[in-house]
């Protein structure tokens, strides 16, 4: 009863976390269509911003996200209006080419900057953890998934309770419509780009501190998140958050119960199931092949 | 029109200087890079690729660097066969596909005089093919799998002590002959899915269930494996006494780091490769928490072996530090083993003339004497390292050791 008590604990922890990053992938998604293949490589930026603020610096790492997740916003907005602003109209094979290849420049300037030796974040609770009975619950992931709840929750607020929700959405929706109603659509893109990225950046700066990680990182990061949000609905940020706990549990209970030698598989093999009998995803809905990218 | 394309002009250019600039950073070859002998106005080259980015990015760079060393010292020295040694390095990014099209590129496109190996046993079982089927000699600093030498290849020679299976032995031997207080009576075995670590812990593991001490926890995990937690829990429950633990480098700290969030901390702690790897393992786990965690290596910067004095200066001359890692020691004795069979032939025309040599003699390197069997596979033993006091000091084979091995792990101390 204990280990399986422990092991819950262990997979919500980690499937919140996993929900914090995967938001941003499906909210890009969401609103422009884009697929955003560097998303891990942002996750990996906001780990190593993170360790600079922390090893420079002294400032911890769950507070070093007040800095790393605007900076990860801008350079999202920069990169939109650069890059993905000029082929939003083409086929999505296009940005998903674009994306990969800023995911491999993004990899090699981490490289040159930190160089490619291992990297850790240990602030002074890294080894410790809470003790509820004969349960453990290690500090950094406890934090790490109120953080992600918080984050979560402000996005949430975001979309559901302010005007640029409501144009988010409706720019998600009907791009054709909302432009007919004074929303920029290009604008609303840029601003969600920026904040996908952001969720990413804030989930590099908990992630860096549960798990060492080196620039070319991102690789196992953006196969796990596109299953989730694949999993949840491309573009459902709900889904994302269901999606990401039930990865998050199947990972955990697969490598207690089975194997670790099958806790990333058995969590593909769950998507592809799911896939089969509902193509859109757990909370997707389908798309038209008509609809109007932003 | 050409308002708009002047408009977008500068952005496409911004762009492509951009994906240049982290393209070149991503791949291709090192700055060191020479062209192939036939541009190079009689300087030998020597071509390898190296996972100088993914997964093995770690010991792929500190190899580069041993590499480095040598080309420093022996073109110091005159150089190989009267010829200044030039460097070709290509990075292979950790991936089997793009190691394949290095070592051919390196052969048919840059002209190569001579090879040597990669890191990893995953990286150089296909390189080694390549450099098997062009007949050229190819010493590997790494690549200690049983898997490399069952093939029959007569140009593969692996420059460590002892291939994977036979690295723990020494660890073993000692642990079974530990007065009974102080023995393990149960242990666990977590081990990477890799065909070096793997081996590795087998080995361990079938001296160690020879002598009564019992298996209560064995598992294997995947490559990609991130969150080490479930696994340690898993093995709290079995609560050993010894801890056997077979991995690279980032398995091995996030396993580590998850034993001491768990609060899991047995009586003893060995681990292959990641103790190894000094500032970086002492920067990732806190050197509180080294104390007494063994593992076994194929180096040590204080030895007393041929060369090794001169090695070490010369690395800190160039890389600002004393303690090489075990990898760039590694990669430096590949090259002297190549050294010596190119110096013994005086000609690199036949490298069967080279393999040849190499099966039939001694060379005497920074990490002590090697020798090899038909197959290219070492028969020496292997260094057993321990840290204590913040230190990282050798404790088995007593002939050999810098210090005394003690039982026990203490993490906090």
């Amino acid at each position: 009863m204990t280990e399986l008590l422990q092991t819950l604990v262990l997979s919500l922890l980690v499937g919140g976390i996993y929900a914090l990053v995967a938001s941003g992938l499906t909210l890009i998604f969401g609103v422009m269509r884009v697929i955003n293949i560097a998303h891990g490589a942002y996750l990996i930026l906001g780990a190593f911003i993170t360790y600079t603020l922390w090893n420079q610096l002294g400032l911890d790492p769950l507070v070093g996200v007040l800095i790393t997740t605007p900076v990860v916003f801008g350079l999202g907005w920069l990169i939109y209006r650069l890059m993905v602003r000029p082929i939003r109209h083409a086929p999505m094979s296009s940005t998903v080419l674009l994306t990969f290849g800023l995911a491999l420049v993004t990899e090699g300037v981490m490289g040159l900057i930190w160089g490619n030796n291992s990297t850790a974040i240990r602030p002074s609770y890294v080894d410790e953890s809470f003790h509820v009975g004969a349960l453990f619950l290690p500090k950094a992931q406890v934090y790490g998934g109120v953080l992600a709840v918080v984050v979560l929750g402000a996005l949430w607020l975001i979309l559901t309770k302010t005007w640029l929700g409501r144009a988010i959405r409706a720019a998600a929706a009907n791009p054709a419509s909302a432009e007919l109603v004074g929303i920029k659509v290009t604008s609303v893109a840029a601003l969600v780009f920026g904040l996908g990225l952001a969720a990413a950046g804030a989930g590099g700066a908990i992630t860096g501190v549960l798990y060492p990680f080196v620039p070319g990182s991102h690789y196992v990061w953006i196969a796990r998140l596109l299953a989730i949000v694949v999993l949840g609905g491309l573009g459902s940020l709900e889904g994302a958050v269901v999606s990401a706990l039930i990865f998050g549990f199947a990972e955990t209970v697969t490598a207690v119960y089975i194997s670790p030698a099958w806790a990333t598989a058995v969590p593909y093999a769950i998507v592809f199931a799911v896939l089969l009998i509902r193509p859109q995803g757990l909370l997707g809905t389908r798309l038209r092949d008509d609809a109007v990218a932003a | 029109m050409s308002h708009v394309s002047i408009r977008h002009g500068w952005k496409a250019v911004a762009l492509v200087g951009v994906m240049s600039l982290g393209l070149a950073a991503c791949g291709g070859n090192s700055s060191d890079s020479a062209s192939g002998s036939g541009d190079s106005g009689g300087d030998l080259t020597i071509g390898a690729s190296l996972p100088l980015t993914g997964d093995f990015s770690e010991p792929g760079s500190a190899a580069k660097q041993g590499y480095e060393v040598w080309q420093a010292i022996t073109n110091a020295n005159g150089g190989l066969l009267g010829r200044q040694v030039k460097l070709t390095i290509k990075d292979d990014a950790s991936n089997q596909n793009t190691i394949v099209s290095d070592y051919n590129a390196l052969i048919s496109q840059d002209n190569v005089d001579m090879l040597l190996g990669t890191f990893s046993s995953l990286l150089n079982l296909p390189a080694s093919s390549v450099a098997e089927k062009n007949r050229m000699l190819y010493v590997e600093p790494a690549g200690g799998s049983p898997d490399m030498f069952n093939r029959g290849y007569k140009y593969l020679f692996f420059a460590q002590q002892a291939t994977a299976d036979k690295q723990g032995l020494v660890f073993a031997d000692w642990v079974k002959n530990l007065p009974p207080d102080q023995r393990p009576k149960t242990a666990a075995y977590p081990t990477l899915d890799d065909p070096f670590a793997a081996p590795n812990v087998d080995g361990i593991r079938a001296v160690l269930e020879g002598a009564g001490i019992k298996t209560v926890y064995k598992t294997t995990y995947a490559i990609d494996t991130k969150n080490f937690d479930s696994i340690v829990a898993a093995m709290k429950s079995a609560n050993p006494d010894l801890v056997v633990h077979g991995a690279t480098f980032e398995d091995g700290v996030g396993l580590t780091r998850s034993m001491l969030k768990a609060g899991f901390t047995p009586k003893m702690f060995y681990e292959t490769s990641t103790p190894s790897f000094a500032d970086q393992y002492v920067k990732a786990i806190g050197e509180e928490n080294t104390e007494g965690v063994m593992y076994a290596v194929s180096y040590s910067p204080e030895a007393d072996t041929p060369g090794n004095k001169e090695f070490v200066a010369q690395y800190k001359k160039m890389f600002g530090t004393a303690i090489p890692p075990e990898d760039a020691a590694d990669a430096y004795a590949a090259a002297e083993v190549m050294q010596a069979a190119v110096e013994a032939v005086g000609s690199i025309d036949d490298q069967a003339k080279l393999a040849d040599w190499l099966r039939s003699h001694p060379v005497d390197t920074i990490l002590g004497q090697l020798t090899w069997d038909d197959t290219g596979a070492p028969e020496g033993d292997f260094l057993i390292g321990q840290w204590l006091n913040g230190t990282a000091e050798i404790v088995l084979p007593p002939e050999v050791a810098t210090a005394k091995a003690e039982v026990g792990w203490h993490p906090g101390s």
